[in-house]
C-alpha cells in the first residue's frame, strides 16, 4: 500500500513541476498565480488517460499520439540510462575498491579529480567537439546527430553519459575506502594474515557496500540530469523530447508523461542495479 | 606525527575565489566599453586596400577578446555578467547552507525518525534540479514584463529553497550520529535544553562539514545555472527575439553567456563560445579548487592512514 501511496505522490510531484509555467507567468505586468490551471489540465490528461489514449503533441506542424511514440523513446531512454548507471557501479567498485591499491589506479583518479572539476554538461560539449576534431583528423566516424538515422552507434551518447555519475560514485567509493582502510579491524586482520583479496571482499566491500547503496540514488539522479544535456545536444530521441522540445512549445500532458517515465524508469534501473549486486554477492561474497 | 605538506589546492583556491570576489564588485566599472557599445560593419584602409571589417572581431589590441557576432566586446560583457555570476551563485549557497543547517539540525535531534521529511527527501533525491527550477521560471523569465532584480531575486529565492533537503539530509545525517554521543548524554542528564545541545555542542562538531558543504553548493548552484543556460534560460531574464529565434541573457552573467553563444561551438568563429567557456569553467574552477583544498585540510586533521 504504501508504494502505490508513494507513486502517487510522485505523480502529485510531477504534475506540480510540470504545471508551473502555467501556475506562475507574466501577463501585461502582472504576476498571475493560478493553481487551479493546473488542475484543469490534470483533470482533462486523467480523462484521456481514462479513455485509453495518453494525448497527443506536435512535433513541428504534426500532431502525433503520445501512446504510440512513448514505448520507442522509453525503451531508447532506459538503455542510455541503465548501462551508463552500470558502468559507473562496476568502474566505481573495480577501480574504487579493488584495484585502489596500485599505484596506476592512483593515477588515473587523480586525473578524474581533474575531470571532475568541469561541470557535466560542459564535459559533454567539449566530447562533442573532441568527436568532431577526430572526424575532421581521421574521417572516422564516432558520432551522428541526425535524429533520423539507425541508433547505430548508440555507444558515444551512452559513454558521454556514463562520465558523470562515475565520477560521482568513484568519488565516493574510494573516500569511504580511505576511511574504512584505516580502521583497527582491518589492521587486524592484516595482522592475522589474512589475504589481500579476501580482506577486500569481506572487510571492505561489505563496509562500504551500504554507502554505495546511499549513493546510488544521487548517482540515478545525475544520470537523469546528464540524460537531459546528452539526448538535447546529441538529438537522441528518447523521453526528454515530450519535455523540451527544440522548436518551441511546451505541451502539458507530454511533459507530464515524459517526466512521469523518467521517474518510473529511474525507479526501475535502481532496483535492477540493487538486483545485479544481490548477483554479486552471491557469486562472489557469500559463495 | 606526520608533516604537513602545502596545502596548494587551499591557498591557491583562496586567492582565486578573492580575486572572483573583488572582480565582481569592481567589474562593471573597469569594462573598457560601455554595455551597449556596438562596432558596427564598416570599412577600414589596410596597406592601401579596403578592407571590410565585419563582426565577430577576433581578439586584438581593441577588443581583448573580441566581439561576438552582433559586434558587443566580449571582455565588457563578462565584467558586467561578474557581479550577477558570482553574487547570485554565493547568495544562493548561503541561503541553502543557513536553512539546510536549521532544517537538518532540529529533525535530525528528534527522538524518532521523521517519516514525512524522510519521503520528502527520497522524493526530491531522485529528480534533478534543474528541472522543477527551469519549469518554474520559465513562464516568467522569457521576455520577461517583471525587472531584472526581481527576475534574479526569484531564481535566488527558488534555487535555494528547492535546494535545501540535499544540504538539511547530510546534516541531518551528522546530527543524529553526534546526538548518540557521550558528551551530549552528560549535556542531557546536566539539563541541556535542545537549542543548548544543537547550537553548544552539535554544531560545532559539524562546522568544517558545513564549510565544505558551502563551498561544494556554490560548484553546484553553477553547474545549475549553466545547465539553464543550455535550455536557454538565463539568470535575470531572457530575451527572446523571433525570426530568426534566438535567445539572449538580459543580465550577461556568464553561464547565460554561454548558453546564449552554444551555437558558435560549430562555427568558424569559436572564440564567441570559448571566452565565455573560459571565464565560466574559470569561475567553477576556483570554488571546486577551494573545496579540494578544504576537504584536503580537514581530512589531513582527522584522518589516520589506511593500512591497505
Amino acid at each position: 500500500m504504501s508504494y502505490v501511496r508513494q507513486l502517487i505522490g510522485m505523480f502529485l510531484l510531477v504534475v506540480a513541476v510540470c504545471g508551473a509555467p502555467f501556475m506562475l507567468y507574466t501577463d501585461k505586468d502582472e504576476v498571475h498565480v493560478s493553481p487551479e490551471n493546473v488542475i484543469v489540465r490534470t483533470v482533462y490528461l486523467l480523462e484521456q488517460i481514462a479513455d485509453g489514449s495518453l494525448g497527443t503533441y506536435w512535433v513541428g506542424n504534426t500532431e502525433r499520439s503520445i501512446a504510440q511514440d512513448i514505448g520507442p523513446f522509453a525503451l531508447s531512454t532506459f538503455e542510455l540510462l541503465f548501462f551508463s548507471v552500470l558502468i559507473a557501479v562496476a568502474v566505481s567498485l573495480l577501480f574504487g575498491l579493488f584495484l585502489q591499491r596500485f599505484g596506476a589506479v592512483h593515477q588515473l583518479q587523480r586525473a578524474l579529480d581533474v575531470i571532475a572539476t568541469v561541470p557535466d554538461f560542459v564535459l559533454i560539449m567539449l566530447a562533442i567537439l573532441a568527436a568532431i576534431q577526430f572526424y575532421k583528423w581521421t574521417g572516422i566516424r564516432i558520432i551522428t546527430l541526425s535524429p533520423f538515422s539507425d541508433a547505430d552507434n548508440n555507444w558515444f551518447p551512452l559513454t558521454i553519459l556514463a562520465i558523470g555519475p562515475t565520477i560521482f560514485l568513484m568519488k565516493g567509493v574510494s573516500l569511504k575506502y580511505a576511511q574504512i582502510g584505516g580502521e583497527d579491524y582491518i589492521r587486524t586482520a592484516l595482522a592475522k594474515g589474512m589475504g589481500i583479496w579476501h580482506i577486500l571482499v569481506h572487510h571492505v566491500y561489505k563496509n562500504v557496500k551500504p554507502f554505495l547503496v546511499a549513493d546510488l540514488k544521487k548517482t540515478i539522479a545525475i544520470t537523469v540530469a546528464n540524460l537531459f544535456v546528452v539526448e538535447y545536444l546529441l538529438n537522441v530521441v528518447g523521453l526528454t523530447r515530450f519535455i523540451f522540445s527544440k522548436d518551441g512549445g511546451f505541451e502539458f500532458n507530454a511533459a507530464v508523461m515524459g517526466l512521469m517515465s523518467i521517474v518510473l524508469l529511474s525507479i526501475l534501473v535502481y532496483v535492477l542495479i540493487r538486483a545485479i549486486l544481490y548477483l554479486f554477492e552471491r557469486a562472489f561474497v557469500y559463495k | 606525527m606526520q608533516i604537513r605538506r602545502t596545502n596548494w589546492p587551499l591557498r591557491i583556491g583562496t586567492v582565486l575565489v578573492s580575486f572572483l570576489v573583488v572582480l565582481g564588485i569592481v567589474g562593471p566599472h573597469i569594462a573598457p566599453y560601455e554595455l551597449d557599445f556596438q562596432e558596427k560593419l564598416h570599412s577600414e584602409t589596410v596597406n592601401g586596400k579596403t578592407v571590410i571589417v565585419m563582426p565577430p572581431l577576433a581578439p586584438s589590441a581593441e577588443h581583448w577578446l573580441g566581439t561576438d557576432k552582433w559586434g558587443y566586446d566580449l571582455l565588457t560583457l563578462l565584467l558586467h555578467g561578474a557581479p550577477y555570476t558570482i553574487f547570485v551563485t554565493l547568495a544562493v549557497a548561503l541561503l541553502r547552507v543557513l536553512l539546510g543547517t536549521l532544517v537538518g539540525l532540529y529533525i535530525g535531534i528528534q527522538d524518532k525518525p521523521q517519516r514525512w521529511w524522510l519521503s520528502v527527501e527520497n522524493a526530491w533525491s531522485y529528480l534533478p534540479l534543474f528541472i522543477p527550477v527551469y519549469f518554474l521560471l520559465r513562464g516568467v523569465s522569457i521576455n520577461p514584463e517583471l525587472p531584472t532584480s526581481t527576475l534574479v531575486a526569484l531564481f535566488i529565492g527558488a534555487a535555494a529553497v528547492l535546494g535545501v533537503p540535499s544540504v538539511a539530509s547530510s546534516i541531518r545525517q551528522k546530527t543524529e550520529q553526534i546526538k548518540e554521543t557521550q558528551f551530549v548524554l552528560a549535556a542531557v542528564s546536566m539539563g541541556a535544553g535542545r537549542e543548548q545541545i544543537l547550537f553548544r555542542h552539535v554544531l560545532p562538531h559539524i562546522k568544517e562539514q558545513v564549510i565544505v558543504i558551502l563551498v561544494t553548493e556554490t560548484v553546484a548552484v553553477m553547474t545549475l545555472m549553466g545547465l539553464l543556460g543550455m535550455f536557454d534560460l538565463f539568470i535575470g531574464g531572457t530575451k527572446m527575439t523571433y525570426d530568426p529565434v534566438l535567445f539572449h541573457s538580459m543580465t550577461h552573467e556568464w553561464a547565460g553567456l554561454l548558453g546564449s553563444y552554444r551555437g558558435f561551438v560549430y562555427s568558424n568563429t569559436p572564440w564567441v563560445f570559448a571566452i565565455p567557456l573560459a571565464a565560466f569553467m574559470f569561475a567553477v574552477g576556483s570554488f571546486s579548487l577551494l573545496a579540494k583544498g578544504l576537504r584536503d585540510h580537514f581530512r589531513e586533521t582527522y584522518q589516520r592512514t589506511p593500512y591497505i
